[in-house]
């Protein structure tokens, strides 16, 4: 999806994903289970959950996180998302 | 207050544990019906008169929370949540890894049990300000089967799928329709704590369908002022009149207009919601 955006900013110009913690997870699945996006892709190999479509994930959604038993997904820190957003739109808005 | 109360089984991790010790305490000190979940899952019967009888609470252990997935899966009414890890973490108590409770384990669940004593009248905070009538006025997209209403004026949404309707310097928000539709029946909704400060996209409440789970943010930041206390019981309101009398959240506003740079009209917004129709159908 090349033309997606949240609020006109390029998706892939933002960053907001989960991270998994990989020495807390213990690959119960819940997250991607839970995730209507894909963000998630279970993997044969270890370790055996990745995020493997980033930019799937709906921006601010921290939903994935609630279901996760161990915490191991963390996000990036809201407010400097939300500024890197938002000098995006002043960048292009200038143009 | 006799409560009905539905903890995790208390076998897989140290917080399920305390969720099994809470339900044994609330037994002992406040004559609370104990359901056992591994019984209600293979008799619901068994336990139809007490859940019938009393309002039911819910302890979860951990994120993964059976216990609630069990309410939802056998339609209970659930009048009450609380999840032990939040709870520790909350209280800065770490309770190790054991599966029998330990002495700091044993002290969460005295937090708990005082929590739950002092929360029988829930917190709305100060009476929602002035009345804010549903919209008449609404646009519509079509998609396939669905009309999802979009009001015209007086309302702007972030793309999460939130709205505000800001009068003076306070704004009520909620959810859209397009949410409410996309979920199904709405059977729980946890609301945000009265008094606290957000940011905009920062959680007001979380609503749960039998289909799915969703957090509502914020389209706006200040301070939360008030809960809209008619869904603890009547959830359903969100899927009636998410506009109206299924508003989630009353906010005292403090900066509404950088809030502004991050939100749609009803025009913007009736393409992003034309959008994720699309893509929900594939």
């Amino acid at each position: 999806m090349a033309e997606d955006t949240f609020m006109g900013v390029p998706r892939e110009k933002i960053d907001w994903a989960p991270t998994i913690d990989y020495s807390k997870c213990d690959f119960c699945m819940e997250c991607d289970k839970f995730c209507p996006h894909q963000v998630f892709e279970r993997r044969e190999e270890d370790p055996k959950l990745v995020v493997a479509n980033p930019h799937n994930c709906v921006v601010f959604c921290r939903a994935c996180a609630k279901t996760c038993g161990p915490d191991a997904i963390t996000f990036p820190n809201k407010p400097d998302t939300i500024a890197a957003i938002k000098n995006i739109r002043e960048e292009e808005g200038e143009q | 207050m006799k409560r009905a109360v539905l903890p995790c089984n208390g076998l897989d991790k140290q917080h399920g544990v305390l969720a099994r010790e809470l339900a044994l305490r609330l037994m002992e000190t406040q004559g609370a019906e104990v359901i056992c979940p591994v019984l209600l899952n293979n008799s619901p019967a068994r336990y139809e008169k007490a859940l019938a009888e009393a309002p039911l609470l819910v302890i979860d252990g951990c994120p993964t929370r059976c216990a609630s997935k069990l309410a939802t899966k056998l339609g209970l009414r659930v009048d009450d949540k609380l999840l032990v890890s939040e709870q520790a973490k909350a209280a800065g108590l770490d309770v190790g890894e054991s599966l029998r409770p330990g002495p700091v384990g044993m002290q969460l669940v005295d937090v708990m049990e005082a929590g739950l004593a002092s929360v029988e009248e829930p917190v709305v905070g100060e009476e929602p300000s002035a009345s804010f009538e549903s919209p008449t006025d609404y646009l519509t997209v079509t998609y396939d089967k669905f009309v999802f209403k979009i009001p015209g004026k007086d309302y702007l949404f972030n793309e999460n799928d939130c709205w505000v309707r800001v009068i003076g310097d306070r704004a009520r928000v909620g959810v859209s329709d397009f949410v409410q539709q996309s979920m199904t029946d709405i059977v729980y909704f946890e609301p945000a704590e009265v008094g606290r400060k957000i940011e905009q996209f920062d959680e007001i409440g979380s609503l749960e369908s039998g289909k799915s789970m969703m957090d509502a943010l914020s389209p706006v930041s200040g301070r939360i002022v008030a809960v809209n206390a008619q869904l603890a019981d009547s959830p359903e309101l969100v899927n009636e009149d998410p506009y109206g009398k299924g508003w989630i959240a009353e906010i005292e506003l403090s900066d509404f207009d950088s809030d502004k740079g991050l939100l749609l009209n009803a025009d913007s917004y009736s393409k992003v919601v034309e959008k994720k129709a699309a893509e929900a159908q594939h």
